[in-house]
């Protein structure tokens, strides 16, 4: 028992203080009839250096990021971390430290979240920030509810079909008992019709929610957006990318009202999906709705500046059942981790980074397309992901093939967008070379030349 | 006396980072761009593009490290304190486990790579599901949800979509009045009324009044065992009897599973679900807030409306894995495929994008591995053995009303103290930090006047119980006003929570 | 105001009836008592005005750091004025709770919960 401390004469001994003949008497209060009569039946424990070759062991079955090139995007990209994060973030204070009830033993932890939120913040042109939450769906998910509260209208949500499906998928659930109608337009060009999307709304529709860039890559007509939710009352929530905002439009420039974004890609490895970290920054006015930790920056009893947690009555361990939601802590090691990044990244360092991922994109989807068989599925411009139509209408058999030869190609659409079963989804970040570029469409026009693909 | 030491704060490095910045500074470099570059106009619509990159901090990469590093010597944490953080479980976080979650080939996975390159990935997480399963008692899992309070939301729309499948719209959820906050904010997420069910003095579910609320409007009671209090509930089997009774379903908040493994398991005890807290049971690292990981167990009949995906086992065709790859540990892997099955028509949809918080379950597959089934239960011999043997020296200074003995936590009550001296379970919390230690949860559950909760876990040795009761014995002879005061020295003293709710300032701007 | 002209709710509330334009208006604020009960507040969520109250409902709230107090109302009727000054000057609550601290003006469509009030004697037994 590698962690446990107490030998068998600290046991006696403190046995003998509580006054308890035997360990199994401190579980008396179990009646007898719900106490468990056999071991767990559970494998034996391991040393560590057992633990270590099993896992090792499974690991060798995967194929990671280091063996195989990555692009593979929707929602999880492979940016780069510098080591400054991991460094940081690998102290002991920092990730064996809980929620900081004790703000005098915690100003760390509090300052990092403030400056988070501050970043937050600046990053997306919001006014506020909060600590954090699970990760970008569930956010999006949240900032729904939030919208029904503060709009206090509960007919409907009207959703771009360019959202993630995922986040879509959780934003259902969530609404799944509250009879709140969850409202889709579709976007077969790749991006939604404002048109369609105004048409839609009504004086019962809580919020529109949008992604920018969205699914497929693409950039929406944000302001467009902005404007008919504006003029209808319905308040706008963007789902956003937070490395595009190296150069894109900010979420509150265009009149963003609730603004949310996966934000691993500031500093946290792809980690096959989560943990993740929940983005949210929304208006002043909204702050009291939302959920989450939230803190301030105030001063102690010596005058001295310091951080707290505040606005606390929203949350679920003082209201409640009335709480703004039911969310009890923030993802804190993430958050730091993303602060970490935008200091190491900068101004400038966010903006080239998002200018590579735009420029390598754009020239792998030129290079790609220079195959007859592949062409852009949409016209709309995107900033580091696209759809591309294979015309062979081959997808699965492609992706594999590409996948023998080292590359993570791209995800096919199909299992959400039948009618882009013959379309997959390509990411580029800043971390793809053009070697790595030019040797997956060499990959690509390899197995398109090949009838069948070997598999 | 006031223990005033000199405090070496770093007060340079460690103001805002908005003050640290200097325009020019730059800690990173992006490589050139190798590909043909266009200018962005041409590229992206103009009016989609921002007159400049956002405001952030322009600082060099020592200053970074200079600045967070110093920033995180004002936290206390497990690796440097005792934290006895009742509810919270706040042990030892085994540093195998994180070179584990960090291998390459466990964290630099995407979740929509094929299954055939996450075979290892996969029968972790399935195996892990079969663990939980085991542990509770319970027929199937769901390793989705990113936290407890996500995974009682998930339980919640699991029953409701049970319900619903019966043709039933059940519109209440019964929770007692020590439960955590999720439970009934959880109730009100998941779209039913909230009800509180009354406890007993000794801290029990009042049967009496469960029996005056229960009704064919029940859904669920959420019921937290060990309780809140560190009680093992004695009518549990009453209270599930008299809730399925009317054909409702039982939840278990799992906070407090650290108590019972392999001792007692929730499904048979009458739980239909339960959530699991692998960042304290399971000794997943805090991380500041987060993150953690929820993952549920249900019975077989609920099990068709868990999230999807879960993870499945196939026998493997041929071609599949080669034999010969394994390990003594993992003997049977060889013969079998595993793959994300989406494919149940009755699933509740999705909590969240992706398949879950793997990286904190990666943490406990490695912890409960390396247990086995006989560490397991030591882990909660020892819990229980510590928590009772804190309660047996600190009962003299501050009175434990629920009794004398308990599971994995106690609550103490400083209500005598506030009485006689002015002493508030808040100056006690306070005080402790002046000692070094983090202080216990105060003020929780409701139930309890001037709550104390303690929660020592079973990765302390009786050295450092015997030192922190020694402590809290000197604070509670101190002079109130030296406490009132405290702590004093911590990098601040006590924060204006007034001013900070009043005028919230809840981003950095230059004064 | 003087307390001792006003009534009192179980719930804390103080209550005035007036005319005003020919029907009848409660104006309401929060006891002495209870403000100081609650202790430094933070923040007050005032209704909307044309707001529709029900009797010994709440339709307010006051929150200091680590609480949330309903304010209810003690008759129905709708919401026709509240007092925009307080959100940014809650001490005048404390400073003259029955005077400049009143919260909200209430024009009553049902005037029975008025019979479930007590006056300022009666009240201040309860607080005892």
């Amino acid at each position: 028992m590698p962690y446990l401390y107490n030998t068998p004469e600290d046991q006696q001994a403190m046995l003998e203080a509580i006054g308890a003949e035997s360990i199994d008497e401190l579980f008396d209060p179990i009646p007898t009839e719900l106490q468990l009569d056999r071991p767990l039946d559970l494998p034996p424990a391991m040393s560590e250096m057992e633990l270590d070759r099993h896992l090792n062991t499974l690991a060798a079955k995967n194929r990671h990021a280091g063996q195989v090139v990555c692009f593979l995007g929707g929602g999880c990209y492979d940016h780069f971390v510098p080591a400054v994060v991991d460094a940081v973030a690998s102290r002991s204070e920092f990730y064996t430290s809980y929620t900081p009830y004790q703000a005098e033993a915690s100003q760390g932890n509090l300052q990092v979240m403030f400056e988070y939120q501050s970043m937050i913040a600046r990053l997306t042109s919001m006014d506020v920030s909060n600590a954090s939450l699970y990760d970008g769906a569930s956010a999006a998910a949240e900032a729904v509810l939030m919208a029904i509260t503060a709009t206090r209208r509960h007919g409907k949500i009207v959703v771009a079909g360019s959202v993630h499906p995922e986040y879509r998928s959780t934003i259902a659930t969530y609404l799944e008992n509250l009879d709140t109608e969850l409202v889709t337009i579709d976007a077969p060009a790749g991006v939604i019709d404002p048109d369609q999307l105004a048409a839609a709304i009504d004086d019962t529709t809580a919020a529109v929610v949008l992604q920018q860039p969205n699914f497929f890559g693409c950039i929406e007509d944000a302001h467009r957006v902005a404007q008919i939710a504006k003029e209808a009352g319905t308040l706008l929530i963007t789902a956003f990318d937070p490395i595009s905002l190296g150069i894109l439009t900010r979420p509150g420039d265009y009149g963003t009202n609730i603004a949310v974004a996966e934000g691993h890609t500031l500093g946290t490895p792809m980690s096959y999906g989560g943990p993740f970290l929940g983005i949210m920054a929304c208006d002043q006015s909204l702050v009291r709705r939302m959920p989450g930790r939230i803190a301030g920056r105030t001063v102690d009893r010596r005058g001295n500046p310091c951080y707290v947690l505040t606005m606390q009555t929203r949350e679920q361990h003082i209201r409640r059942e009335k709480a703004t939601s039911n969310v009890c802590t923030n993802q804190g090691l993430f958050a730091l981790r993303a602060t970490i990044y935008l200091s190491q990244l900068g101004p400038q360092g966010l903006r080239e980074t998002a200018n590579l991922c735009l420029q390598k994109s754009r020239y792998a989807a030129q290079q790609l397309c220079a195959n007859e068989r592949f062409s852009l599925a949409f016209d709309a411009p995107t900033f580091k992901e696209f759809v591309v139509r294979d015309a062979e209408n081959q997808v699965d058999r492609l992706l594999k093939s590409a996948e023998a030869e080292g590359f993570l190609a791209g995800i096919p659409l199909g299992q959400w967008y039948p009618e882009l079963s013959d379309c997959f989804l390509v990411a580029v970040t800043e971390k793809r070379t053009k070697q790595e570029i030019d040797a997956l469409v060499q990959s690509l026009a390899n197995s398109s030349s090949q009838v069948p693909a070997q598999v | 006396m006031a223990t005033k030491k000199k405090n070496m704060r770093n007060t340079l490095d460690t103001q805002s980072i908005f003050e640290l910045s200097k325009p020019g500074r730059r800690a990173a470099r992006l490589p050139a761009c190798d590909v043909p570059e266009s200018s962005i106009d041409k590229l992206l619509p103009s009016e989609m593009l921002a007159d400049g990159p956002p405001a952030l901090p322009e600082l060099s990469e020592p200053a970074i490290v200079r600045h967070f590093i110093n920033l995180s010597t004002l936290n206390m944490s497990v690796d440097t304190h005792f934290y006895p953080l009742g509810s919270c479980t706040m042990k030892y976080n085994p540093k195998r486990n994180e070179r584990a979650a960090a291998m390459p080939g466990l964290a630099d996975l995407h979740p929509y790579q094929s299954e055939d390159t996450l075979q290892g990935m996969l029968q972790i997480l399935f195996e892990l599901q079969e663990t939980l399963q085991e542990i509770s008692g319970l027929a199937a899992c769901s390793l989705q949800p990113a936290a407890g309070a996500h995974g009682e939301l998930t339980a919640l729309l699991v029953a409701a979509a049970y319900f619903g499948d019966l043709g039933e719209r059940r519109t209440k959820v019964l929770v007692p009045d020590n439960a955590h906050g999720t439970n009934p904010a959880s109730a009100a997420m998941a779209g039913f009324d909230s009800i509180t069910v009354k406890t007993t003095a000794d801290g029990f579910v009042d049967l009496d009044d469960l029996d005056a609320k229960l009704d064919d409007q029940v859904a669920v009671f959420m019921i937290t065992n060990p309780s809140t209090l560190g009680l093992f509930e004695p009518n549990m089997r009453a209270v599930a009897d008299k809730v399925h009774a009317g054909g409702g379903l039982i939840y278990l908040d799992g906070a407090n599973m650290n108590a019972i493994l392999g001792i007692s398991r929730p499904g048979d005890f009458g739980a239909d679900m339960q959530h699991y807290n692998p960042h304290k049971t399971f000794s997943g690292p805090h991380g500041g807030g987060g993150p953690g990981a929820g993952p549920i167990c249900v019975t077989e009949k609920l099990a068709p409306y868990l999230p999807v995906p879960v993870v499945v086992r196939e026998r493997s065709e041929v071609g599949g894995e080669r034999p010969g790859n394994t390990n003594a540990v993992s003997e049977s892997s060889a013969s079998f495929r595993y793959r994300l099955d989406f494919d149940q028509p009755k699933t509740i949809g999705r909590v969240r994008a992706f398949f879950g918080n793997v990286g904190v379950l990666l943490r406990a597959y490695a912890y409960i591995r390396t247990h086995g089934p006989d560490g397991l239960r030591r882990i909660s011999e020892n819990a229980v053995l510590n928590a009772n043997y804190l309660l047996s020296r600190v009962t003299h200074i501050l009175p434990v009303p629920q009794g004398n003995r308990c599971m994995h936590e106690f609550v103490a009550s400083a209500s005598t103290l506030k009485r006689d001296k002015d002493i508030a379970a808040m100056d006690i919390a306070k005080r402790l930090l002046d000692f070094g230690y983090h202080a216990p949860t105060v003020y929780f559950p409701l139930t309890v006047p001037e709550a104390i909760m303690i929660e020592p876990t079973e990765t302390e040795s009786k050295e450092t119980l015997d030192a922190f009761t020694e402590v809290l014995f000197r604070i509670t002879e101190e002079d109130a006003d030296l406490l009132h005061d405290a702590p004093h020295t911590t990098a601040i003293s006590r924060p204006d929570e007034v001013r900070a709710a009043r005028q919230p300032v809840l981003t950095y701007r230059a004064e | 105001m003087s307390p001792e002209d006003l009534l009192f709710a179980k719930t804390h509330e103080w209550v005035a009836v007036a005319e005003e334009n020919g029907a009848k208006v409660a104006t309401l604020g929060l006891s002495a008592f209870a403000i100081e009960a609650l202790t430094d507040l933070v923040y007050i969520d005032l209704p909307a005005v044309g707001r529709q109250v029900e009797a010994e409902q709440p339709f307010c709230e006051v929150e200091s750091v680590k609480a949330v107090s309903d304010i209810y109302s003690p008759v129905e009727g709708e919401v026709i004025a509240v007092n925009d000054a307080l959100p940014d000057a809650l001490e005048i609550l404390g400073s003259d709770p029955y005077g400049a601290g009143w919260i909200a003006k209430i024009k009553i469509t049902d005037e029975a919960g008025l019979s479930n009030l007590m006056d300022h004697a009666a009240y201040q037994e309860q607080c005892k």
